[in-house]
């Protein structure tokens, strides 16, 4: 994610990623950069993402924000930027992956956020392309399929590997059991996999199982490489591309 | 499996009229909630229209059974999930057509989450960010995924979940019933195993209560209306900003010993061709 570096004297006094609600600078203490000198403003200036640029504001502060050493009102950041604020200097780094804008002034998306809404049918589309236009300029692997899949290392079961494709996944000697397990005495239903909106997740059944040799009490999300074992098979959780 | 269910919808305590709605069709073994929105009271009437229109499908099945199916099914499904799923384009298009005849419930539109058990089979459709859960060996399963803008952009990669927790933007919608003529459905069919619990609930639980607490009362508590009682307080005594809507369901293994429920048929409605499929 795209972060600012407050800095003072050459040195790194604090860091702060830029995501999807603006970074705020100001002497006061609840800006999320709070910089402690008379010549910076209660609540000096503000930094955000708006179609997907990054941007910063001054908030009429008594002596100015300097991008570059240029005053400045509202200006697009670049990477490696130089904005300067009483004494401070902050460093943009916009490297990392930036989230999808928000065009905070704009109150048209949001107008009362408490209530429930849904987008119309327009407002929806350039939102999705939006986010779709980042997720492909940002990282490559937008538009490839990522595939999760378990390989069996070692144990008894019906098929080497498994893709998986559904919500849920229950690996057991149940017959409807993806993973189904072989042998006497396994469980009907020894561990189960959630497919949610961040990634999978592994949960106990009958049995618990383990994720690189730690026991999972509650879901725990897989990562790539993962080595799961439960009830005598080893699994290896892979996503492939 | 005997089945033990239990429903209980709260204003909260903010809000002075409630728009989510919520039905039990025992018989039927069908379950239906859904959270409206709109200005004055039209979030009422487009849940209440939602959840009357889905029930009304379902429990006309066994009288006509061959009604034209609406919308993108998969071959595989059994003719409950199509039905179900069905039901879901119908609601949808009445409230459309409803907020375009009376131009003062333009905009209104609701949420809908629908679980109908036959036999050991799970038909679930769904639409919005009410969400059905299941409790199955201690661990909390999502088996819905949220229309939402927040849990699209988790989806790809561009919030975090804890962001997206945070986000002001929590409450915008990327699908609901009424808002197009036309719209997907999610629908999913899952087998159920003895002891699996089900909870449908609108996001004004889900936004105050966490996930361990909602498997934790789950399990306390194995009365459904007891536990949705002690759910929707647990909102309340967060602030209770909005309405709140439970729906519990538990599948209790029969006491007649090992496997049982494999051999049985569901003793309810299994329909004229009444397979219950998977077994």
């Amino acid at each position: 994610m795209p972060k600012l570096s407050l800095m003072f004297d050459n040195k790194i006094v604090k860091e702060v990623p830029v995501g999807s609600r603006p970074v705020t600078i100001g002497r006061s203490p609840d800006n999320d950069i709070p910089v402690d000198n008379l010549a910076v403003s209660n609540h000096h200036a503000k930094i955000y993402y708006e179609a997907g640029r990054m941007v910063i504001e001054d908030l009429d502060s008594l002596n100015g924000t300097f991008v570059n050493d240029l005053r400045v009102e509202r200006a697009t950041l670049h990477d490696g930027d130089n904005i300067h604020i009483g004494k401070h200097k902050i460093k943009v780094d916009t490297s990392g992956d930036a989230p999808l804008a928000w065009d905070t002034g704009r109150k048209v998306v949001a107008p009362r956020i408490d209530e429930t809404m849904v987008l119309d049918t327009k407002e929806r589309r350039q939102m999705l392309q939006q986010a779709a236009a980042m997720g492909e300029s940002m990282q490559f692997a937008g538009a490839r399929m990522k595939v999760p899949t378990l390989i069996v290392l070692s144990g008894s079961t019906d098929q080497k590997e498994y893709v998986l494709t559904n919500k849920l996944t229950v690996i057991g000697k149940s017959a409807m059991a993806t993973v189904k397990l072989k042998g006497w005495f396994k469980p009907q239903m020894a561990a189960q996999i959630n497919q949610r909106d961040d990634g999978f997740y592994l949960g106990p059944g009958d049995k618990v199982p383990t994720v690189n040799g730690n026991p999972v009490s509650g879901p725990v999300r897989l990562n790539d490489g993962d080595l799961v074992e439960v009830s005598g098979v080893r699994l290896n959780f892979i996503v492939r591309e | 499996m005997r089945i033990a269910s239990g429903g209980v919808s709260d204003v909260g305590r903010v809000r002075s009229n409630n728009e989510d709605c919520y039905k039990i069709v025992e018989p039927l073994n069908l379950y239906v909630l859904s959270d409206g929105m709109g200005g004055e009271a039209h979030g009422e009437i487009a849940s209440a229209m939602a959840v009357e229109t889905v029930v009304k499908h379902c429990l006309d099945f066994e009288t006509n059974p061959a009604a034209t199916i609406i919308g993108a099914v998969q071959p595989n499904w059994s003719p409950w999930t199509k039905r179900l799923s069905t039901a879901v384009h119908l609601a949808n298009k009445n409230i459309f057509k409803s907020a375009e005849q009376n131009p003062d419930q333009h905009g209104m539109g609701a949420t809908l989450t629908a679980v109908w058990i036959n036999g050991t089979k799970l038909s679930i459709a769904h639409v919005g960010d009410s969400r059905a859960y299941l409790l199955r060996g201690g661990t909390l399963l999502q088996l819905t995924r949220d229309h939402s803008l927040v849990a699209e952009q988790v989806r790809r990669g561009i919030l975090t979940s804890a962001e997206a927790e945070e986000s002001d933007m929590q409450s915008v919608l990327l699908r609901a019933l009424g808002a197009q003529a036309e719209i997907e459905v999610d629908a999913e069919e899952h087998t159920l195993f003895p002891r699996d619990a089900l909870l449908l609930c609108s996001d004004g639980l889900t936004r105050m209560v966490t996930e361990p607490e909602l498997a934790g009362t789950l399990q306390a508590e194995t009365d459904p209306t007891r536990a949705a009682e002690k759910l929707i307080e647990m909102a309340n005594e967060r602030g209770g900003p909005d309405n709140i809507t439970i729906v519990i369901v538990r599948l209790e293994k029969e006491s007649k010993g090992w496997f049982s429920w494999l051999r049985r048929r569901a003793p309810k409605n299994q329909g004229t061709n009444g397979n219950a499929g998977g077994n």
